[in-house]
């Protein structure tokens, strides 16, 4: 799974490819590392990934600003933190 | 317009998996009636598909969520559809009695529980949602779901390794089976009568009441407590200052008793799609039970090992309390099974509600029979199971039935995506997890459904056992996947590529 800075207060992370509980627990880990502000780009495969994701993001205050399905079975969510 | 075509084709794939699953129920049904009900198992099952897709329904997530990252929907959702079926559960037993499931209560399901809980945390879903992610295309849940058949077929046909295992197995682990352990016969009298009976209202007061509201919402207090509480009624501080204009000390106010409600509120809320699949499956996972055992009243048998032996057994009761027919009636198939295909006891794996494990087992015995094992050698598969052909094992049509009804809600939802395992490490987790899960499944006589869901409903306190177990070993294995990811990413690097 790559983590990589994009812009300027910007940052993506690709974790295509794996399943429970990865996905949620590295795209928190990373919105961590994140200053308040900053967005993140997350592509993910795994459609319960997603759900917790949002659960989460919601649990926390970060805001889930779009969420789109770039092709069949990937979703995509930039959260600001 | 590609966008347009993709979203084409997956409906037609959708339309496909449909089309399979009801040509090969006509299929069944012409070559005999009383296929009727394998085929309502496979529906069954098809149901339960697509209600876990659409709610990411798993049992893993609702403890490994709630620890790793403090998501409790699926916990919610786990008691909700507990409540919905204990409730259709005491109208059934009410009308077949003998329905009332009462399971082992003892040290074997502590034990079980926790290593099939490390295991479903390590495999990244429990039995049942490895078999709905199954059906996403997700490749490493199928590797799972083979280590769980293999490992528990392995257990359970290999020698024991001396000859106190089985004694030592008897008093220390398998517990005893206490009849008289379901909450409503406590409650109202009978204990130590096997035949007693009681009404729904007694049910409903005895298993529902008690062993379902009562214990699911004292975790669902906990949990509020422990995980949601103070960052919700952080930011409700934060927007009643907001709204009442900024305060002298930085913007906060004080919350009281509605607003607790209101975040417990959020809580139950928070994930509608996993409470509305948490109702239906508990709904339907009672109708299920409800509609196989009319179907066996029907058809004249109590377990469809004796549909496939063509022997009616002679002397039992059918779940209406009707005598078994001695004449096996001309809707049973022509060709009979003989055992190991069907038990001594002329029986095959029929649990006659939703049950997950021990079907992936049979489906494991059954393979390393035909490459020349030994494995009818013990009572579970020699006594009580046997090894029937996998196309007339009635639980393991449920299995598939849920892989399919997975693959056709996530094709409607373009959901759907082949998944392999991308490395040695993520293949060893599924392996690892799965053989776990499948050990655990064994020595705690069920998995997640069989040893906690069904019995719950059922007013068993033994279910509440395993459920500990779950918990516990659920914890372990978050605490060491986190740990892992923590030293990974320890560095204050903001660019980073890990394989797991």
């Amino acid at each position: 799974m790559k983590f990589n800075k994009i812009e300027n207060g910007e940052y993506e992370l690709d974790v295509t490819g794996y399943v429970c509980p990865h996905p949620q627990l590295y795209t928190l880990k990373c919105m961590e590392k994140l200053e308040d502000g900053m967005v993140l780009d997350v592509l993910i495969d795994n459609p319960s990934s997603v759900e917790s994701v949002t659960q989460a993001c919601n649990g926390k205050g970060y805001e889930i600003l779009e969420k789109t399905n770039p092709k069949s079975g990937v979703t995509a969510l930039k959260i600001q933190k | 317009m590609a966008d347009a075509i993709a979203s084409y084709r997956h409906k037609l794939y959708a339309i496909g998996v449909l089309g399979f699953v009801v040509i090969l129920s006509l299929l069944y049904y012409f070559s005999a009636p009383v296929y009727i009900y394998i085929i309502a198992y496979m529906w069954f099952g098809f149901i339960y598909g697509i209600l876990q897709q659409y709610g990411r329904f798993c049992f893993a997530s609702a403890f490994r969520d709630l620890i790793m990252v403090k998501v409790p929907r699926m916990f919610v959702g786990i008691i909700i559809g507990l409540i919905m079926l204990s409730i259709v559960n005491s109208y059934i037993v009410a009308v077949y009695p003998d329905k009332y499931i009462i399971e082992s209560i003892g040290f074997h399901g502590l034990l079980g529980g926790i290593i099939f809980g490390l295991g479903m945390v390590l495999a990244g879903g429990c039995a049942t949602g490895s078999l709905y992610k199954t059906g996403e295309g997700n490749m490493i849940s199928f590797t799972v779901l083979m280590a769980l058949a293999f490992s528990q077929a392995i257990f359970t046909a290999i020698p024991r390794p001396y000859p106190g295992f089985d004694w030592f197995q008897a008093h220390f682990i398998t517990g005893k089976t206490l009849n008289d352990i379901g909450l409503t016969k406590v409650l109202f009298g009978g204990v130590g009568n096997p035949n007693a009976k009681y009404s729904f209202i007694q049910h409903l007061l005895g298993d529902t009441l008690i062993n379902a509201v009562l214990v699911g919402l004292l975790l669902l207090i906990g949990v509020y407590v422990l995980v949601v509480r103070k960052p919700f009624l952080k930011r409700r501080a934060r927007q009643i200052a907001a709204t009442a204009g900024a305060t002298a000390d930085g913007g906060t106010a004080k919350t009281g008793f509605k607003d607790e409600l209101a975040g417990f509120w959020s809580m139950i809320s928070a994930s509608r799609r996993t409470s509305i699949a948490a109702i239906l499956i508990g709904i339907v996972a009672g109708a299920q039970i409800f509609t196989l055992a009319w179907l066996q009243n029907r058809y004249n048998f109590t377990n469809f090992g004796q549909v496939l032996a063509g022997k009616p057994a002679i002397g039992q009761k059918l779940p209406n309390g009707n005598p078994v027919s001695p004449a096996a009636p001309a809707s049973w198939p022509q060709t009979h099974a003989v055992p190991p295909q069907v038990s001594k006891n002329n029986t095959v794996f029929d649990p006659g509600y939703w049950y997950i494990t021990t079907q992936e087992a049979m489906f494991g015995g059954w393979v390393l029979h035909h490459i020349g094992f030994s494995v009818t050698n013990n009572t579970y598969f020699g006594l009580n199971n046997g090894i029937p052909s996998p196309w007339l094992s009635p639980a393991l049509l449920l299995s598939i039935g849920l892989i399919l009804g997975a693959s056709f809600k996530s094709l409607l939802a373009r959901e759907f995506k082949w998944k392999f395992p991308h490395s040695k490490s993520g293949f060893a987790y599924a392996i690892g997890g799965g053989t776990l899960m499948g050990l655990g499944a064994r020595i705690g006589l069920g998995c997640n459904i069989g040893a906690f869901y069904g019995p719950a409903a059922f007013g068993n306190p033994s279910a509440w056992v395993f459920f500990v177990g779950l918990f516990v070993g659920a914890a372990l294995s978050a605490k060491y996947i986190n740990y892992f990811a923590n030293r990974k990413m320890a560095s204050d690097d903001m660019d980073f590529d890990i394989k797991l």
